[in-house]
C-alpha cells in the first residue's frame, strides 16, 4: 500500500486538531481532580462517546475484522451479548455506588467498602495490566504500519506515544475523554465507507449469504453443539462465560471504562452514559466486524477475466503458510480505498490506536496517583503536590507503556503469558462486586479471600484442561474444542469459586455496621429514582429501548 | 468551557473538503475494487456532518 501526499496532509491535520484540542483545555486543569477525574463537569453526550471509544483501541478494530473473516457474524456476540447487558447492568444498578459514593476509582470503592487490602491488589494489578496493554497495542499498531506502509517500526511508536502524552499531559482525562469523542467520529467515518463498499461489492448481505458456510451467518443457530460452529463454544459456555462473567467483569468493574461515566457532570447523566452508550455501540459489528465478513465472500469471487477480486491475507508460521487474519482490515482498504480516503481510513486506525492507549494512561495515572502513591508513599500531602505527582505519572505511564512494546517485540511469549495472568486476576472480579454491592453481610475477609481463590480457580482450570494444546501442565482432566470455549470456562470457575469463598468467608466474619456503609450498598443506599423527571428521559426507559433492539438484531441475525 | 461541538465540527468540515477537492481534481482516481467516485461522496458526507456539529454549537451560544 502506497501513501499520496494527500492522505500524509490528513494525518497531519488529524494531530493538529488532537494536541489543539489538549492545548485548548489546558487552562482547566488547577486541581488535580481536573487533572486526574475532569472535575466531574462533563456533558453526558461527550462522556458516552467516550465510554465506547475508550474500549475500541486499533487492537480491537483490527482484531474485530480478523474475527469477523475468521468466525463470522457469530463475532457480533462479543456485542450483542458479551457488551450490551453488561453495559446496560452497570448504568442502571452499580453507578449509583460507583458516582454516588464519591470514590474516585475503582479500587477505592473497594477500600471504602471493604479494606485496604482489597484495593491495593486490584490497585497494583489493574495499574500493571493498563501498562501493558497499552504497549501491547502499540506494539500492533507499529508491527502493522511496518507491515502495510514500510514505516519505521521505531518511528511509528514513538511518535504516537509522543502525541497521546502530548493531549493527555495538557488536558488531562477531559483532554483525553474530549479527543475519544473526535476519535470516535473519525473511527466510522474511516471505517463505515469499508463496510459499505465490500459488502456492496460482494452482492449485499444476501451475495454474503449465498457464498458463506451457513454457520459464518447465522450467530445463534449453530450454537447447540460446539463442533458445529466455527468458534467451537457450546450456548452455556458463551452465554455464562462471555455473556454473563466476563464481559460483566470488564463493563462493571474495569476502571478505564467506569472512569468516563464517573466524569459525568451529575448522577442522573452518569447513569445515561453507558445506557447511550450502548445506542452507538451495538451498531459498531456493521462498521467493524462487516468488512471481515465480506472480506471472504470476495475472496470466493472473480472478475470478468477470471482473477480473483481479493485474497486472504497469508503468513508464514512454523514453515507453513497460514492465513494471516489481522491483516485482512489493511488489505480490505488498500483494495478499496483510493487516494484521499485512504488517508481518512488510515487516520481512523492511528484514531482508534490513541483512544485506546489514551483510555489506559489517563486510567493508570489515576490509580497511580490516589490509590498506590496517596495512599501507601505519601498521605498527606496539598493537593498541588498530588497534581504533580498526577502529570509525572502520566509520562511514566507512556514510558513505560513504550517500553512494554519493546518487550513485546522482543519477547512475544512473555506477553501472552502476561494477558493469560491478567486473565486470571479480572475472572473473579465481578463476583467480589456483585456481593458488595448487593449483599450487605459481605465481609472485607471474604471479598479478598474469595478474590483471591477465585484467581486460583482460573488458574487451576486452565492448568488441568487443555485447548489446542494450550494450559494443561499440571494434567489433562478435560479437552476444550477451542480456546475461546477454555476461557469462557476458566471464567465461570473463577466467578463461581469466587462466589462460594467469599459467601463462607463473609458468614463466619464479623461484618460491617449498617451505618458505615451508606452509599456503598445496595438497601442502605438512598437511589433517588428520579422523580420529576420526564418518563422518556429516565434510565430505565433508556435501558428498555436499548434491551429491544439488542433483542431485534440477535433475532434478526440468529 | 470549550465546546467540542467546535472543534470537532471544524474537523471534519476540513476533513470533507480536502477529499471532496481531491474527489472533484481527481474524478476518475479508483481503487482495484471501486468503481465509483468514493471520495465525493465520502467527502460530502463529511462536510455536512462537520457542517452540522458546528451549527448545533452556534444554535447552543445563542440560547
Amino acid at each position: 500500500m502506497k501513501l499520496a501526499a494527500v492522505d500524509y496532509v490528513i494525518l497531519a491535520v488529524y494531530f493538529a486538531f488532537v494536541i489543539g484540542i489538549g492545548w485548548m483545555l489546558r487552562k482547566k486543569v488547577s486541581t488535580s481532580g481536573d487533572f486526574l477525574l475532569s472535575g466531574r463537569s462533563i456533558p453526558v453526550w461527550i462522556t458516552s462517546l467516550a465510554f465506547i471509544a475508550a474500549n475500541l483501541g486499533a487492537q480491537e478494530l483490527i482484531g474485530m475484522a480478523a474475527s469477523g473473516a475468521k468466525y463470522g457474524i457469530m463475532t457480533a456476540h462479543f456485542y450483542w451479548v458479551g457488551a450490551i447487558p453488561a453495559i446496560l447492568f452497570m448504568g442502571l444498578f452499580m453507578m449509583p455506588f460507583y458516582y454516588g459514593s464519591k470514590a474516585r476509582s475503582v479500587p477505592e470503592y473497594l477500600k471504602m467498602r471493604f479494606d485496604e487490602k482489597t484495593r491495593g491488589f486490584n490497585a497494583l494489578t489493574f495499574a500493571v495490566m493498563t501498562v501493558f496493554s497499552s504497549g501491547i497495542s502499540m506494539y500492533a499498531l507499529g508491527l502493522l504500519l511496518h507491515l502495510v506502509l514500510g514505516w519505521d517500526f521505531n518511528l511509528c511508536v514513538l511518535a504516537s506515544a509522543a502525541i497521546v502524552l502530548a493531549y493527555t499531559y495538557l488536558g488531562g482525562l477531559t483532554s483525553a475523554i474530549y479527543n475519544e469523542v473526535l476519535q470516535f467520529f473519525l473511527i466510522v467515518a474511516g471505517f463505515a465507507p469499508l463496510a459499505i463498499l465490500a459488502c456492496d461489492r460482494a452482492g449485499g448481505w444476501e451475495g454474503i449469504k449465498s457464498r458463506l458456510p451457513a454457520n459464518m451467518v447465522h450467530s445463534w443457530h449453530y450454537m447447540g453443539h460446539a463442533s458445529e460452529n466455527p468458534m467451537g463454544v457450546e450456548i452455556f459456555g458463551m452465554m455464562a462465560g462471555l455473556g454473563f462473567v466476563l464481559s460483566f467483569g470488564y463493563w462493571c468493574t474495569n476502571f478505564l471504562v467506569v472512569q468516563r461515566a464517573m466524569a459525568a457532570e451529575n448522577m442522573s447523566a452518569a447513569r445515561r452514559t453507558p445506557l447511550i452508550g450502548a445506542i452507538p455501540k451495538m451498531f459498531l459489528p456493521f462498521v467493524v466486524i462487516l468488512p471481515g465478513i465480506a472480506a471472504v465472500a470476495l475472496a470466493k469471487m472473480t472478475g470478468p477475466g477470471g482473477e480473483h477480486l481479493y485474497d486472504l491475507p497469508m503468513k508464514l508460521s512454523g514453515g507453513a503458510n497460514v492465513k494471516d487474519y489481522d491483516q485482512v482490515l489493511t488489505t480490505l482498504m488498500a483494495r478499496f480505498y483510493p487516494a484521499g480516503l485512504l488517508g481518512v481510513g488510515l487516520t481512523g486506525l492511528m484514531a482508534s490506536f490513541m483512544s485506546g492507549m489514551a483510555g489506559n494512561v489517563t486510567a493508570f495515572n489515576t490509580v497511580f496517583t490516589y490509590d498506590i502513591y496517596q495512599s501507601y508513599i505519601k498521605k498527606d500531602a496539598p493537593d498541588s503536590h498530588y497534581l504533580m505527582v498526577g502529570k509525572m505519572t502520566t509520562i511514566v505511564g507512556v514510558i513505560l507503556s513504550i517500553g512494554a512494546a519493546y518487550v513485546a517485540r522482543r519477547y512475544n511469549n512473555i506477553m501472552d503469558l502476561l494477558q493469560l495472568v491478567f486473565g486470571f486476576v479480572n475472572a473473579p472480579l465481578f463476583g467480589t462486586f456483585l456481593l458488595g454491592m448487593f449483599w450487605k453481610r459481605t465481609t472485607a475477609h471474604g471479598a479478598f479471600f474469595g478474590l483471591i481463590s477465585g484467581t486460583g480457580a482460573a488458574f487451576a482450570t486452565w492448568g488441568l484442561t487443555l485447548a489446542e494444546g494450550k494450559g494443561g501442565i499440571f494434567g489433562d482432566i478435560y479437552t476444550f474444542p477451542s480456546t475461546m470455549a477454555q476461557n469462557f470456562w476458566v471464567a465461570i470457575m473463577a466467578f463461581v469459586t469466587c462466589i462460594v469463598v467469599t459467601t463462607v468467608v463473609s458468614m463466619v466474619t464479623t461484618p460491617r455496621t449498617d451505618r458505615d456503609m451508606e452509599g456503598l450498598v445496595y438497601g442502605l443506599t438512598k437511589i433517588r429514582h428520579d422523580e420529576g423527571v420526564v418518563w422518556y428521559k429516565r434510565p430505565a426507559t433508556l435501558a428498555v429501548v436499548v434491551l429491544i433492539l439488542v433483542i431485534l438484531l440477535n433475532i434478526w441475525f440468529a | 468551557m470549550l465546546d467540542l461541538r467546535v472543534p470537532s465540527g471544524w474537523f471534519f468540515v476540513i476533513l470533507g473538503a480536502i477529499v471532496l477537492v481531491v474527489g472533484l481534481v481527481q474524478p476518475d482516481l479508483r481503487a482495484p475494487l471501486t468503481d465509483v467516485n468514493v471520495n465525493l461522496y465520502s467527502g460530502v458526507s463529511m462536510l455536512v456532518f462537520g457542517g452540522f456539529l458546528l451549527l448545533m454549537a452556534r444554535r447552543a451560544l445563542k440560547k
